[in-house]
């Protein structure tokens, strides 16, 4: 039975959910992917029946077997961590010796044992996330919803976090409903992704699909693609504040460009060769990043001098860049393909 | 540093202006006298009626009051400015006022008389009620404070867990406001306590340790005043004590 969100609105003071789409099926791990204030959040919540939708409306979800996982946790403040798994067992009136050997065999499992009676308040960040996901698993979920659940802890524990819930996932197999405004988590735990921006879901597909053909200027921005630009084409060129680049779309108003940072090629003479974009320009800056340099170049038109020009944000690697000894204010080309332009009309 | 005395000081001076009247008092009772007033029944009737029937509306606040304090830090509905205006209305008029519009409703001539044919003005209901008039705002205002300062997924949390909103209310919520309920509850006792221009109006009989304090300043000046007054506010802080202490001991 696959979950089902359809044509879900629901407004709110300033801001709206329009005619939200999903059919999420069972097993899978579906990442919901959009800037804070999108209203990822809220479609958790009309999922898990926490909030009930102006129009529209959830199927396929028994709501006695949701894990919910938010934020910061909510753990009870007044209840010890033994106490706190145990609070969905004790609503479902189960015994309690039933609902000691199952903590147990919990506690185990999520590495817990030695908190078991302690106060949940001064727990780390990373035993509440391992507290709250043992309280959730006490009621044995078939869908897991989780709201941003690594956004609280630090990159190394994000990043262990992710393979902590491939795991669960694997061992579940459970539906899960994740909702991250970092695309990088969505790429490592997604078989599919949507991107909700403004309250409506743009795009839908699987991970490599939506990175690799972002839907519009504000996904492709979202999805960190450095180089978007907009302008006026005509003859199969844009124009981006006078500087014109060859586009694979002959005539529009407006629209906007966006080249991946990998697709451009940086070089010292000017390379003669098939692709018909090459732009002369300047070193602006030279930045590390972690296996990567990027370069940010700031160009003209065809052989002309800088300034007045666009910035181009091009990836090489460090040995590239050691062995071309590239410094800010060096002079350079950059090069890319017609073809590895994306091209959106909005 | 200057910073610093000066704020202390301005503080030191309105803590005096309350500290140096209740001492002077208490000790100006003559401890003779003081444990004479002690024995008299009159005066040991008042102030038990006084304790009991401010615990009375105490109770029946928190029966209505910490609903509707829920409502107020949960959920927005049109009109909820003008309820939480309600609410605050007792603290700004005056307590005679008060007692007399209590009149009209729960008089000898109200409605509420003639189809019920009971008259409660002259009884501990009435001074209950007086009572609560005045002090509630100090308990739905405290408690509702308590709500709005605990985060609301707490409660989703338990409901996605299994709980319904009533559970989820008993067993997060309501243990969760425990600080906010107790110190409220204090609140509007120890403000119906201290009633005094409500319940003399619905109920100059059976005296309230207030309306004894009075009567017995009017018709026999202050020296026999002051022992009622002392053995009241002895009570009073002694019963205050006990329960922070116990509350503290708890947490």
């Amino acid at each position: 039975m696959s979950l089902k969100l359809q044509n879900i609105s629901k407004n709110f003071k300033q801001f709206a959910l329009k005619e939200i789409n999903l059919e999420i099926k069972q097993g899978e791990y579906f990442v919901i992917l959009g800037p804070s204030g999108a209203g990822k959040t809220l479609i958790l919540e009309m999922i898990a029946g926490l909030l009930k939708p102006d129009a529209g409306a959830v199927s396929g979800i028994d709501r006695g077997k949701i894990g919910f996982i938010y934020q910061d946790y909510m753990l009870f403040p007044h209840l010890t961590v033994y106490e706190n798994i145990a609070y969905g067992l004790k609503i479902r009136k189960r015994d309690s010796r039933e609902i000691k050997a199952l903590i147990e065999k919990l506690a185990a499992r999520q590495d817990i044992e030695h908190l078991l009676q302690r106060d949940v308040l001064n727990l780390s960040g990373g035993e509440k996330q391992r507290v709250a996901i043992a309280r959730a698993l006490a009621v044995s979920p078939r869908v897991f919803l989780l709201d941003e659940p690594t956004a609280a802890l630090d990159r190394n524990a994000r990043i262990k976090t992710r393979s902590m819930f491939m795991d669960l996932h694997k061992e579940t197999a459970a539906t899960f409903v994740h909702v991250t405004h970092d695309f990088e988590e969505a790429l490592a735990l997604a078989d599919r992704i949507a991107i909700l921006i403004d309250g409506g879901i743009v795009q839908c597909g699987r991970p490599d699909d939506v990175f690799n053909n972002p839907a519009g200027k504000e996904t492709a921005d979202f999805l960190g693609y450095r180089n978007v630009f907009g302008g006026k084409v005509e003859n199969g060129l844009i124009d981006i504040d006078g500087v014109t680049v060859a586009v694979p779309l002959e005539k529009a108003d407006y629209a906007y460009i966006a080249i991946r940072t990998d697709d451009i090629i940086i070089s010292k003479q000017r390379i003669e060769s098939s692709a018909r974009n090459s732009f002369y320009g300047t070193v602006k800056n030279v930045i590390n990043k972690s296996s990567m340099v990027e370069v940010v170049l700031e160009v003209g038109g065809a052989g002309s001098a800088p300034p007045n020009g666009i910035e181009l944000a091009v990836d090489i690697t460090r040995k590239s860049k050691e062995e071309m000894g590239i410094e800010p204010g060096m002079p350079m080309w950059a090069t890319f393909k017609v073809s590895s332009i994306k091209i959106f009309r909005h | 540093m200057k910073f610093k005395i000066i704020f202390s000081f301005l503080g030191f001076l309105l803590l005096l202006f309350i500290a140096v009247p209740i001492f002077k008092m208490l000790t100006a009772a003559d401890p003779a006298a003081l444990l004479e007033t002690a024995k008299d029944a009159e005066v040991y009737n008042a102030i038990f009626l006084t304790l009991r029937a401010s615990l009375w509306a105490t109770i029946a606040a928190l029966l209505c009051g910490v609903p509707l304090a829920y409502l107020l830090a949960r959920k927005d509905f049109r009109g909820k400015k003008l309820v939480e205006g309600i609410i605050d209305l007792p603290v700004i008029i005056p307590h005679t006022a008060a007692g007399i519009a209590l009149l009209t409703v729960w008089g000898r001539n109200s409605w509420f008389s003639k189809l019920s044919g009971i008259n409660i003005i002259g009884t501990e209901i009435a001074i209950s009620l007086g009572m609560f008039f005045v002090s509630v705002p100090f308990l739905v205002n405290a408690v509702k404070e308590g709500f709005n300062l605990i985060d609301e997924r707490y409660e989703k949390t338990a409901v996605t867990l299994g709980a319904s909103p009533w559970k989820a209310f008993l067993t997060i919520s309501l243990p969760m406001v425990k600080k906010s309920l107790i110190s409220g509850s204090i609140m509007m006792w120890g403000r119906g306590i201290s009633e005094f221009g409500a319940v003399v109006i619905l109920a100059f009989h059976p005296m309230t340790a207030p309306v004894l304090i009075f009567e017995r300043f009017r018709n026999f000046g202050l020296k026999y005043a002051l022992p009622v007054t002392a053995l009241l506010i002895l009570i009073s802080l002694m019963v205050f004590i006990v329960v922070r202490v116990f509350e503290d001991r708890k947490s």
